[in-house]
């Protein structure tokens, strides 16, 4: 019951841009994952073109003739690889971890004042059920928080963080990561996991014992099929298509066989094979007429009908409101017998309510049981006994980046003495201390300093503000105020041009407050900053297309560093402020064909210090997970991505049975 | 006698039309205490920079008397000097600190609407508090916002949003809606059903969702933009009275005397039917102007108001929403000026239709 990675990788970023609201689509991972909102933009413009398109199944694959699996396996040296169930893995985690110090009695009592009551209340009620279920009340309904609607039920059209969440419930996914970001094949949906030695295959053997909601068996047929739909020009993608295009083909020799063929030998290879997958019987005939996958009423009923393989089905929809999901009985049980774990919940229901206080008060009111809580709410709104009634809250540090990023293109930002000077220029302190109540961390670069990817040895330090520093640098660079106008200029191409720019800013508060800060700063050395409050999409839509001067974002985590490349690399599609070091673009390829772990590593902490040193983003701040869980809830689990987006993540949650 | 005396006596001048109106206005005491009101905050808009700041409104430096203040009104006012000596918009110590022999006079509270007050940047006076924390206080009068923005120094900024919005949008309004008013009016036949289409049309569109649409149209918004939108926006009411003013006066016997004296067409609807159309049109301009800064107001709630930092009174209701349970001050305050300003100039309006309208008039039995 893993989560379908590449999904959780896209929510993951989608819910921290949604909630925090300057956020691109995808961090590190969203490269991987594709795209989120920006997905929705470049969907439309996309879809009208399919208009004139003509559907050919697979048509961006390059021509490949894969050999018969009899050759396969004369040619190729298997290496056996991890074919791992997520909830065991973590109960083995929690079993060497030791007994929680308190009993959930204790901690339901306790409040959250410290870092040392936070350990105890995950010890304590983070504990996951006994393999058996004892104490898992599986009839009852999980009522999550969703900070927007679902937009799209088919896994292969996600763009929104809810679909994500859909998604991981209801889809089937062949490989799942851990807490960790270790990844492994997915012991709910397959036998086996093999590499070939030269690492550029992967043979994949799946259970028979996986149905589609329709009663259909879920075979390698419908692998291949997703893929070469993906890879199929008229079939608007907006997010699942990046990644899998690094594949070179893929193929099932029969129900059950698969092989993944690569391109070239990558690290990042893995994550390359995370994408969903539909049934070919329900879309192979439809798709010719319709490649959108949404317009025909064929489609159209498919959208609030779906045909799933996953935990859950598709219960209710209604559109703005809510969406419900309800546990599939056919999924853990075969032929009458149990085969995979009996899901905790009867339902999940998502509410759709986008705006946080009025979550905080429904959940206080018990009609949600989660909530993410702003670092505001957990210092001011969740500590009395109105929420500890029925909740209890958990942080856990996180390594979501906050940043601004400076686009090369303007007169302004393609001076490295520029750069460090905005850097200098801004109150990291204020910053931490008034906007985020001293709940994040300061950025140390574009790794988080506890991650396996941060440099060892003569790491990034925290920039601390220093207008002297950053005046000096400017003046150095030849912005100075000529004309007394309070504003510093400079002579470009032959024209005085003011020092005067923009920063695009999501309509998040906490983003307009940080802008505002930045504004504030830079008034004081003679630069004028407008602070441009902008609607999510046309914020992805401006960065995609490096229309802007400035903008302020957040990448979410990455399960790997490998797709950092798309943002930093030169001439990269998510490159958006140009920066270009062919130091940098070759470290990342050294990185990419390298495997050891300890070994890349190494190469992205030289990442790090170089771009450190470049300072092609303002890096500002790790963002933490405040979450709020009614007091029924267990298992709830944290990765640096929070409880959700991981195995197990949500499957590891339950509601314990009322005492009598 | 007596007669003769009577009789040579000069009758009182008349106090026309706007003195009786005056007259009769002054005597509703609502009205004129919302008169004082509009005209204190007037003063309290234009002298803002002076009332609260952290500029000095005068200072003496380095010889030369400088006026930094007048930077809250445009930026290249305050002059460059303090930027050149990196004084980094903190003056108190500054000034002392790079010359001892400087003086200064300050604003009546030391405050800033744009940014936090910091520990010490006052010698010995603490920063202020921020997040739930900024409850009113002796440094605080009206308390802080969540980032230690002080919400009187805010407030008091803000009235000039406030009164600007309202004057110039309605000035726009009232310029728009009197012309095609007064042309489909005067002029009457094809001229007027194409004008009253035209005010029919605009009045089918819902005014929020126009301008939010215009709002979101402009890349840069300002508060300019907000009252040239309001006022685009607002002056169908005004037209369509304008209208029916200007038809019912061009029967009268002194245009028609005009009109027989040869007087041109603009002659006769700006300088004759004008000036008596225009005391029944100020109505709805005044209760346009209490609808303008609710609008602007709103706007700003919405999030779609001038790029921040926006020391606008809506801008502040939209912080205190956050955390509503725990910063009433920053609902109760900036929503008692909107409500007394918005009741002014309601009252206003009231005023001047009773004084101007015969019909209306409590003396008129």
């Amino acid at each position: 019951m893993h989560a379908n990675s590449r999904i959780v990788l896209f929510l993951i970023v989608c819910t921290s841009t949604f909630w925090f609201g300057c956020s691109s689509e995808k961090a590190t991972e969203q490269v991987e994952s594709g795209a989120g909102s920006a997905g929705e933009a470049v969907s439309d413009s996309e879809s009208t073109e399919q208009l004139v398109k003509t559907f050919v199944l697979g048509d961006l694959i390059e021509p490949f003739d894969p050999p018969s699996l009899e050759e396969i396996d004369k040619l190729a040296e298997w290496v056996d690889q991890p074919v791992l169930d997520g909830m065991e893995l973590m109960r083995k985690e929690q079993a060497e971890e030791g007994p929680a110090e308190l009993s959930v009695a204790e901690a339901l009592e306790l409040r959250n004042n410290s870092d040392e009551d936070n350990e105890k209340l995950i010890h304590a009620l983070g504990r996951l059920a006994a393999p058996e279920g004892s104490g898992v009340d599986y009839g009852t309904t999980f009522v999550r928080e969703a900070q927007g609607d679902l937009k799209s039920s088919n896994p292969l059209l996600f763009s929104a963080a809810m679909d994500g969440e859909f998604s991981e419930l209801t889809g089937v996914s062949l490989f799942g990561f851990d807490r960790h970001f270790t990844p492994f094949a997915s012991k709910d949906a397959v036998v086996s996991w093999q590499t070939s030695k030269d690492r550029l295959m992967d043979k994949l053997v799946l259970r028979d014992d996986l149905t589609w909601s329709d009663g259909k068996p879920i075979t390698a047929h419908d692998v291949e099929f997703s893929f070469k739909v993906i890879l199929s020009d008229s079939v608007p993608i907006p997010a699942v298509r990046s990644g899998t295009v690094e594949l070179k083909y893929v193929k099932a020799y029969d129900d059950r066989t698969l092989v993944i063929f690569h391109k070239e030998a990558l690290a990042t290879n893995v994550w390359n094979m995370l994408f969903p997958f539909i049934p070919k019987h329900i879309y192979e005939k439809s798709l010719a007429e319709d490649p959108t996958m949404t317009r025909s009423d064929y489609h159209s009923k498919l959208e609030d009908h779906p045909v799933v393989g996953g935990a859950y089905k598709m219960k209710k929809r209604v559109r703005g409101q809510e969406f419900v999901v309800e546990r599939r009985e056919e999924y853990y049980l075969h032929n009458g017998k149990q085969v995979r774990m009996k899901p905790y919940f009867k339902q999940i229901r998502f509410k759709v309510i986008e705006d946080p206080n009025t979550a905080l008060l429904a959940l206080k009111a018990g009609s949600i049981d989660d909530h993410r809580i702003s670092p505001e709410q957990w210092e001011s709104q969740t500590d009395d006994e109105d929420f500890y009634k029925n909740n209890t809250k958990n942080t856990t540090l996180g390594w979501d980046s906050y940043y601004f990023c400076w686009n090369f293109k303007t007169p302004f930002f393609g001076d490295k003495r520029v750069r460090h000077a905005m850097s200098y220029a801004m109150d990291y302190d204020e910053m931490l201390s008034t906007i985020f109540h001293d709940m994040y961390q300061p950025s140390r670069g574009t790794f988080h300093p506890t991650s396996w990817m941060f440099p060892k040895h003569e790491p990034p330090q925290p920039f601390q503000q220093d207008l002297d520093k950053a005046e000096d640098l400017l003046d150095e660079a030849g912005w100075e105020d000529s004309d007394g106008d309070g504003v510093r200029d400079k002579m470009v191409d032959g024209k005085r041009v003011p020092f005067r720019f923009s920063l695009l800013v999501h309509q998040r508060p906490d983003a307009i407050k940080v802008g505002t800060l930045l504004k504030e700063c830079l008034d004081q050395i003679g630069v004028e900053c407008l602070v441009k409050p902008t609607e999510f999409t046309v914020w992805v839509e401006k960065n995609r297309t490096k229309a802007f001067q400035a903008s302020m974002g957040v990448w979410g985590t990455g399960a790997d560093p490998g797709s950092q490349e798309n943002i930093f690399g030169t001439g990269k599609g998510r490159n958006s402020g140009g920066y270009s070091n062919p130091e940098v673009d070759n470290f990342f390829r050294q990185a990419l064909l390298e495997f050891d772990r300890e070994k890349r590593g190494e190469i992205y902490g030289e990442i790090t210090k170089l771009m450190w040193e470049d300072q092609p983003y303002t890096w500002l701040l790790y963002r933490n997970s405040f979450y709020g869980f009614n007091k029924r809830l267990r298992g709830y689990t944290f990765s640096p991505r929070g409880p959700y987006g991981f195995s197990p993540g949500i499957f590891g949650i339950y509601k314990a049975v009322l005492s009598p | 006698m007596t007669n003769d005396a009577q009789l040579t006596t000069e009758p009182a001048a008349s106090r026309g039309f706007w003195g009786e109106a005056w007259q009769r206005f002054r005597r509703r005491k609502l009205g004129m205490a919302a008169m004082l009101f509009v005209v204190f905050l007037c003063l309290v808009a234009t002298f803002a920079p002076m009332i609260v700041g952290t500029k000095p409104i005068v200072c003496k430096y380095q010889g030369k008397i400088y006026f930094p203040a007048m930077g809250y009104y445009v930026r290249s006012w305050e002059n460059p000097i303090f930027r050149k000596d990196r004084f980094r918009n903190t003056y108190p110590k500054n000034l002392k600190k790079k010359d001892p022999e400087s003086w200064a006079l300050w604003p009546l509270v030391y405050q800033d609407p744009y940014r936090r007050v910091r520990d010490d940047e006052w010698p010995g006076r603490p920063g202020n508090p921020s997040g739930t924390k900024g409850h009113p206080s002796g440094l605080n009068f009206f308390g802080t916002d969540q980032v230690g923005f002080d919400v009187f120094a805010q407030l008091v900024h803000g009235t000039q949003i406030a009164l600007s919005v309202g004057f110039i949008s309605m000035s726009i309004a009232g310029v728009i809606g009197i012309t095609i008013g007064a042309l489909a009016g005067y002029l009457g036949g094809w001229v007027d059903v194409v004008l009253s289409r035209v005010i029919e049309l605009v009045m089918c569109i819902p005014s929020l969702v126009l301008i939010l649409a215009l709002v979101a149209m402009l890349d840069e918004v300002s508060n300019f933009h907000l009252m040239a939108i309001v006022g685009i926006t607002s002056w169908t009411g005004i037209a369509r009275l304008a209208r029916a003013e200007f038809m019912k006066l061009k029967q009268m016997e002194f245009i028609v005397a005009a009109r027989a004296m040869g007087a041109s067409q603009w002659r006769i609807m700006f300088r004759h039917v004008l000036r008596n159309a225009l005391a029944p049109i100020l109505v709805p301009i005044t209760f346009g102007i209490a609808a303008a800064i609710l609008i602007e107001s709103g706007l700003s709630y919405l999030g779609f108001g001038a790029s921040p930092p926006n020391p606008s009174w809506g801008t502040l209701l939209k912080s205190g929403r956050s955390a509503i349970q725990q910063t009433w001050w920053l609902i109760v305050f900036p929503g008692t000026a909107i409500f007394l300003t918005v009741l002014a100039y309601n009252l206003i309006g009231e005023g001047l239709q009773e004084a101007t309208d015969p019909r209306l008039r409590q003396d008129s039995h």
